[in-house]
């Protein structure tokens, strides 16, 4: 059969921020729909959206409400989300209290009920709100199976999409044959986490078109229901071929030990202990970036925009007129009760407003802990994810992170996160001649030449300052504790060429 | 606390309007049962029977507390108004209705005090998008918002 020959199926738009991309583009019509979770997941919510997103008076929304909650305190409820627009109601949004019906008669009547309104509505849009309570009357005449078959035909044949909106748990999802009916399956759970609540979204089925499997974040604002994709709305897009225009740090020796600079694209990791100067690189970086003419991110966790500006000024790096000019954005993501998928989102719209080319996230550690502890242990695999997002649209991104210093190891990074990044650069103390100084290595630049030198660098007020040439006068400088190799001064040896290191 | 200026005024329209609509009907109606009814009719669709029953009985006993004449007048089960109709039935001319509507007789505040309830459940918009199903924009004319923010 070809293309042209199948039937198309419109979608509708579920009025749900972040919903559609996970439904596959939109929300089958005529489908059947259950939207299953424990009381205050959001459902009754999630159902409002799709209606008032839907419904118009040539084609109304029947919604029906049962023995749940008082229509009116819902009304009362609903109508502050922003979402929720009272001139649609009674015209293009109809409530139809069925509560009469269920206390004093059976299923069979309730069909009826229904059935006479969709007749004399010709609704695009039934919502039975909610069904579980109508179904658990011992001696209904007919029984639920039935029930909700011949309510899916019907509903189905007038040409109505239908929510039935149900309080479930989840070990009654297994053998029910409620949603062996259903089209549409949408589960919605809210977890407890130590302090925090953690609110996901699973599309359990959806016949018709591919949704993106898995749990997926959502929150409850004014503005209704919210959700973030696990993909990040980015599974569409085309992956950016690795380029091999370089982004450079605007500190030359560093970047003429990156071979140029970093690869556009790339993900990479300073890495260092407390006071080493990574936030100060990758201000420098971000800097750079805008005197170039490549707008940037930076997502900061620690600290507030204005005090990172102000440190920035410090260092002679003009934050404010880049922030006015719409070519920087300083996000301060609120803590402790984050999601990935939101902060990425945050910083998805950051990128794609100003058309940014380099992010920098100055803390991996103040990242995780801006998230609730719920999504803590996810936190490798969200940050892969994420990562895998970004630089897939070409975005180039410059993560700081904190290592616990030793003068035993040699550690990368505490999240063991070093596989998920193709750069990374090292910073450590090293003590000298009775003094504490400053080293830096790059340690890995993945399909890149990049120098193998151990360089001493300072911080001034210009920044990451690289001094001399590299330091072969010491011995054991990853240490932290070197000796005197006896060989000459530093400041002697000739800066070693680009072009050893490479690692694969 | 007594019924609003605001519901007072929205009320005193509605009657008026219902009672120069009901001058041809028969039987005569008194217009406190017929916006009543109208009310009933449409908020019981979707408060349900017992919704708007619930609803009534608490307007009845506000209005009670203003005006002690509704004290033979209950709300039924099925939320139809009972007893009224002795309150009224003395009330034969327009020129009757029109003073004790003045006055604040248990109709109109039993009427407003109504109103005022769907005011403060679901505010002022929804509860004018509500009447304006019910009733033409001439029965509802200036309920502004100031009417809203009064009660």
């Amino acid at each position: 059969m070809s293309t042209q020959d199948k039937v198309k199926i419109n979608q509708l738009p579920t009025g749900v921020p972040g919903l559609d991309e996970i439904v596959g583009g939109g929300l089958p019509e005529f489908s059947f729909n259950i939207i299953a979770g424990a009381p205050g997941s959001g459902k009754t919510t999630l159902a409002h959206q799709f209606v008032f997103a839907n419904a118009t008076p040539e084609r109304p929304a029947l919604y029906f409400t049962v023995l749940g909650e008082s229509a009116i305190k819902m009304l009362r409820y609903q109508q502050q989300y922003t979402f929720f627009d009272p001139a649609m109601l009674p015209g293009a949004i109809r409530f139809i209290n069925l509560s009469q019906v269920v206390l004093e008669k059976d299923l069979g009547a309730v069909l009826e009920e229904i059935t006479k309104e969709v007749e004399k509505s010709n609704p695009a849009v039934v919502v039975v709100d909610s069904f579980r309570t109508m179904v658990r009357k011992p001696e209904s005449d007919m029984d639920l199976q039935s029930f909700i078959q011949r309510l899916a035909l019907y509903l189905a044949s007038w040409q109505a999409t239908t929510f039935l909106i149900g309080e479930y748990a989840e070990e009654e999802l297994r053998d029910n044959p409620i949603f062996t009916v259903a089209d549409g399956l949408f589960w919605l759970r809210q977890t407890a986490e130590r302090n925090s609540i953690v609110r996901k979204l699973q599309i359990i089925k959806l016949r018709g078109q591919d949704s993106v499997p898995g749990l997926h974040t959502f929150r409850i604002t004014d503005a209704g229901v919210q959700a973030f994709s696990r993909t990040f709305g980015l599974t569409a897009r085309k992956r950016n071929p690795p380029g091999d225009r370089r982004l450079t740090f605007g500190v030359p020796e560093l970047d003429s030990m990156l071979d140029g600079g970093v690869r556009e694209g790339d993900s990479v990791l300073i890495a260092g202990s407390s006071g080493t100067g990574k936030s100060v690189l990758a201000t420098q970086f971000i800097a750079e970036g805008i005197r170039q003419g490549e707008p940037g991110i930076v997502a900061v966790f620690e600290e507030r925009p204005q005090a990172y500006a102000e440190r920035a000024a410090s260092l002679g790096l003009d934050l404010e007129t880049p922030q006015k000019d719409g070519k920087l954005t300083i996000l301060y993501l609120r803590p402790l009760d984050l999601s990935v998928d939101e902060t990425m989102h945050s910083i998805l719209d950051a990128v794609q407003k100003i058309g940014a080319k380099r992010l920098v996230i100055d803390s991996l550690a103040g990242f995780e802990m801006a998230l609730s502890p719920g999504f803590r242990a996810d936190f490798r695999e969200s940050l892969y994810r994420m990562i895998f997002a970004l630089t897939g649209i070409g975005v180039t991104i410059v993560s700081t992170v904190e290592v616990d210093e030793s003068f035993t190891e040699f550690p990368f990074s505490t999240y063991s996160i070093s596989f998920l990044t193709d750069d990374i650069i090292r910073l450590r103390y090293v003590s000298i001649d009775g003094q504490l100084r400053k080293i830096m290595v790059v340690i890995k630049m993945r399909g890149g030449n990049h120098a193998k030198d151990i360089r001493e660098y300072e911080i001034t007020s210009k920044g990451v300052v690289i001094l001399g040439k590299r330091l072969t006068a010491y011995q054991g400088l990853i240490s932290g504790i070197p000796v005197h190799s006896g060989r000459s001064d530093p400041k002697e040896e000739t800066l070693q060429e680009p072009g050893i290191g490479n690692e694969g | 606390m007594t019924a609003t200026p605001g519901m007072r005024d929205l009320a005193h329209r509605l009657l008026m309007y219902e009672a120069s609509v009901g001058k041809n009907s028969e039987p005569i109606e008194s217009p406190t049962l017929r916006v009543y009814e109208k009310l009933r009719q449409g908020l019981g669709e979707f408060a349900g029977v017992a919704g708007f029953q619930s609803l009534a009985s608490r307007a009845l006993a506000l209005a009670r507390t203003e005006a002690p004449s509704l004290s033979a007048a209950r709300i039924s089960a099925d939320g139809a108004l009972e007893g009224l109709g002795e309150i009224e039935h003395q009330m034969n001319t327009d020129r009757d209705r029109a003073t004790e509507y003045a006055a604040g007789g248990g109709g109109i505040i039993l009427i407003s005090r109504l109103l005022g309830l769907l005011l403060v459940f679901l505010g002022e918009a929804l509860t004018l998008s509500l009447l304006r199903v019910t009733w033409p924009g001439s029965a509802l004319d200036d309920c502004n918002s100031d009417n809203g923010r009064k009660a």
